[in-house]
């Protein structure tokens, strides 16, 4: 197998992609089925199906509290799911955890050391641990993780004299250095200057080159687009997005029109919307809305490349757009807008609720009054 | 029997084939003991590089000096103290009536050369604790008291502090099994227990030796028989247990606490607690009297103190010459199995379950 040594000539070659390759094979890596985490009253995650295939460079995307953390923990055996399976490698995690953990490199939060021995000395303890050799056998891997985390010039640092980023990356470091199968890495450049940052989505990059998995937690979502060719978003411990970053964007792509006067853009709305219909089922959403500036604008969610016939539509019906350019989207957009309209349907269910409550106590009254 | 697979026999059929790992990845053996050792290893190496093991290393070999030395000091009390301080004392009236041996005349050679064996007798009596056996009891009663308080501080720190820091979930996200990283601080600790026992016993003794050349009493070497060695060796193992029993009282404690200050204060506090209710079940089953008395006094029989103190008794009259004591050998390791099978059993049992959040 490929080393996964990242030497100064390795960086040059890494570029960041526009349109990340997935390496998968159609082989499940992570499959949970019915995932459930409740502490107590609190279901942190509810009812998860997550499949990350390997190869898969995987976001995991969600606000904070949502979840993410749980997730990871239970897929490593750390905390018990209340319900439901975790199955990595084709094994379940609640019956061969040792053999998973075998094939996982994982930092779960800020990764934490001890604190009186050197960067070194943490990683030998952390390959003991792994099952590694002890001894001098594995001195080569060890200068290896940590020239790829660029620590060697301080692996006799004693750990508590690390700054936050060296933390980080030491954490890294022990994750792979067993060249694990899959790399969990949850919120790795916590702590990271901007050029710590590039490095880690340069090593992520190169790492799922070599046909690894990973399976990353960020709140980072420009990092997440850069690098993922896969992504899921938790929000209060449900899933409720799940696929390619590509589908998932190609959804969230919209067009922008700005018409000259106000009355013009609730017109294009009116006619858009009998458009829709009638038939330009491409279509999925119109609505006015104010662009930087202050100014109206209409919204209309459909692929950007029907933006010229959006256009000619307008023009049809004696309507000239002012401006009109299509709206990639982004996963910061996709996750606002997933994250918000959760939150308002948990609001309305939680109205809903409330209303059929009051009107059951209602009801109750009613029938006490006229038993009376 | 039904024959249908398990739902682990089912995974374990289904398990994708792991791909190879870098050549420059040496794995070591994976099964249970292997990965056992390998990890009694790490901790021994973490122990080894604290700053706490070197601060109670460097607390401890003072204290074993300066016990030896204050007995060295008692000798030289002895030695420098005259002879005619050995001479009996002057007679007087009630000396005479009582018939107490006293001098009525000037001493003479005779008096003063009985007074010159009496004053060697009294060196010899009071230089004993700095040659062997009685030197092996000097260790041991040290090993016993503050021994027992270092055994206790990094049974708990080296558990508690796994939780405490948050390393705990480093560990357990490595592969080995919680049972196996427990049972490998088991394990690492009665290595460095046993090891400290022997290091502590090896030095204290060297120590009284040289000691005792300065006192000048030569060295009679006629105890050491094939008896005494087989006894001082189980002497040795007692004493090992009486620390290491304790260190895993502290290591289910910090266990259970999740920190190392529920250990440490937890288990000390059993350890003085047991000396004060002891008596005080005794003198209450005494005042009570019957079926209930006679419950209330047999409580401390079932102390881990009364019994590790038994087992070192029943060897000491052996080693040292003591007397045994009223407990037999079986009683106290029925006893000392049952507090181990618990303490261990709990840790591992709350370890297991827990979640690590």
């Amino acid at each position: 197998m490929d080393s996964i040594l990242l030497t100064a000539a390795h960086k040059k070659e890494l570029v960041v992609k526009d349109d990340i390759p997935s390496q998968s094979d159609g082989t499940m890596v992570i499959n949970t089925n019915r995932l459930t985490k409740a502490f107590g009253h609190l279901i942190a995650v509810n009812d998860l199906h997550l499949q990350v295939m390997r190869g898969d460079v995987f976001g995991f995307l969600g606000p904070n509290g949502s979840g993410k953390t749980t997730t990871i923990r239970m897929l490593l055996g750390l905390i018990r799911p209340t319900a439901g399976r975790a199955i990595l490698f084709g094994m379940d995690n609640a019956y061969q955890l040792p053999a998973i953990l075998q094939r996982i490199g994982a930092i779960v939060e800020m990764p934490v050391f001890y604190s009186y021995l050197s960067g070194l000395d943490n990683l030998r303890v952390v390959a003991a641990a792994s099952g590694m050799m002890s001894g001098p056998s594995n001195n080569r891997r060890l200068e290896e993780v940590l020239d790829i985390v660029e620590l060697r010039a301080y692996e006799k640092l004693p750990f508590r004299k690390y700054s936050l980023g060296m933390k980080q990356r030491l954490g890294i470091a022990a994750a792979l250095l067993t060249d694990p199968e899959l790399v969990l890495l949850d919120e790795p450049t916590n702590g990271l200057d901007p050029a710590g940052m590039i490095e880690i989505r340069h090593l992520i990059t190169r790492l799922s080159s070599l046909g690894k998995t990973i399976f990353l937690s960020s709140h980072i979502l420009y990092e997440v687009q850069q690098v993922c060719n896969r992504v899921a978003i938790l929000q209060k411990g449900n899933l409720i997005k799940q696929g390619t970053v590509a589908e998932l964007l190609r959804d969230s792509e919209a067009i922008e029109v700005r018409m000259n006067r106000e009355d013009e853009s609730h017109y294009a709305l009116h006619i858009l919307q009998q458009a829709q219909v009638r038939g330009m089922d491409w279509v999925k959403q119109i609505q006015l809305s104010t662009n930087r500036r202050n100014q109206l604008i209409l919204v209309i969610s459909a692929p950007s490349h029907r933006s010229a016939e959006v256009n000619a539509f307008l023009a049809h019906n004696k309507l000239f757009a002012a401006e009109i350019h299509p709206r990639e989207g982004s996963l910061e957009e996709l996750f606002l807008e997933v994250t918000t309209s959760a939150s308002q349907e948990g609001r309305a269910g939680l109205q809903a609720l409330a209303n059929v409550a009051n009107e059951a106590t209602e009801q109750a009254h009613n029938a006490k009054r006229e038993a009376l | 029997m039904s024959t249908s697979p398990n739902a682990k026999e089912l995974t374990e059929q289904t398990a994708l084939p792991a791909p190879r790992r870098s050549e420059t990845v040496v794995m070591g053996r994976a099964d249970f003991l292997s990965i056992i050792l390998r990890l009694i290893g790490v901790e021994l190496y973490k122990f080894r590089r604290r700053a706490m093991s070197k601060v109670i290393t460097a607390i401890a070999l003072p204290i074993l000096i300066l016990t030896f030395l204050v007995l060295t000091a008692f000798s030289f009390i002895y030695i420098y103290t005259p002879v005619e301080s050995y001479l009996p004392p002057k007679c007087t009236e009630t000396a005479i009536k009582e018939k107490q041996p006293c001098l009525d005349h000037l001493p003479t050679q005779d008096d003063l050369a009985h007074a010159a064996q009496s004053k060697s007798e009294a060196i010899q009596q009071g230089s004993t604790l700095l040659r062997l056996p009685a030197s092996l009891a000097v260790v041991s009663q040290l090993l016993q008291s503050v021994g027992l308080i270092f055994s206790v501080i990094i049974a708990g720190t080296i558990t508690g502090g796994e939780y405490g820091v948050g390393t705990i979930r480093l560990m357990f996200t490595r592969g080995p099994t919680r049972t196996q990283f427990l049972l490998s601080k088991v394990g690492a600790m009665l290595a460095a227990i046993g090891l400290s026992v022997v290091l502590w016993v090896i030095t204290g003794i060297l120590l009284g030796t040289v000691l005792n050349l300065f006192v000048g009493i030569a060295l009679n070497f006629t105890f050491l028989t094939g008896t005494w060695i087989v006894h001082t060796i189980l002497y040795l193992v007692a004493l090992v247990l009486d620390l290491f029993i304790y260190a895993m009282l502290a290591l289910c404690l910090s266990t259970l606490g999740r920190s190392s200050a529920a250990g440490v204060a937890g288990a000390l506090l059993w350890w003085i607690l047991e000396g004060i209710i002891g008596p005080l079940f005794v003198y209450t089953g005494t005042v009570i009297k019957g079926v209930w008395g006679d419950i209330l006094k047999a409580v401390p029989d079932y102390f881990i103190g009364v019994n590790t103190t038994t087992l070192l008794q029943n060897q000491d009259q052996y080693v040292v010459g003591g007397q045994p004591s009223f407990l037999s050998d079986l009683h106290a390791v029925l006893v000392l199995a049952v507090y181990l099978v618990v303490f261990i059993g709990l840790a591992c049992w709350v370890n297991q379950q827990r979640d690590i959040t």
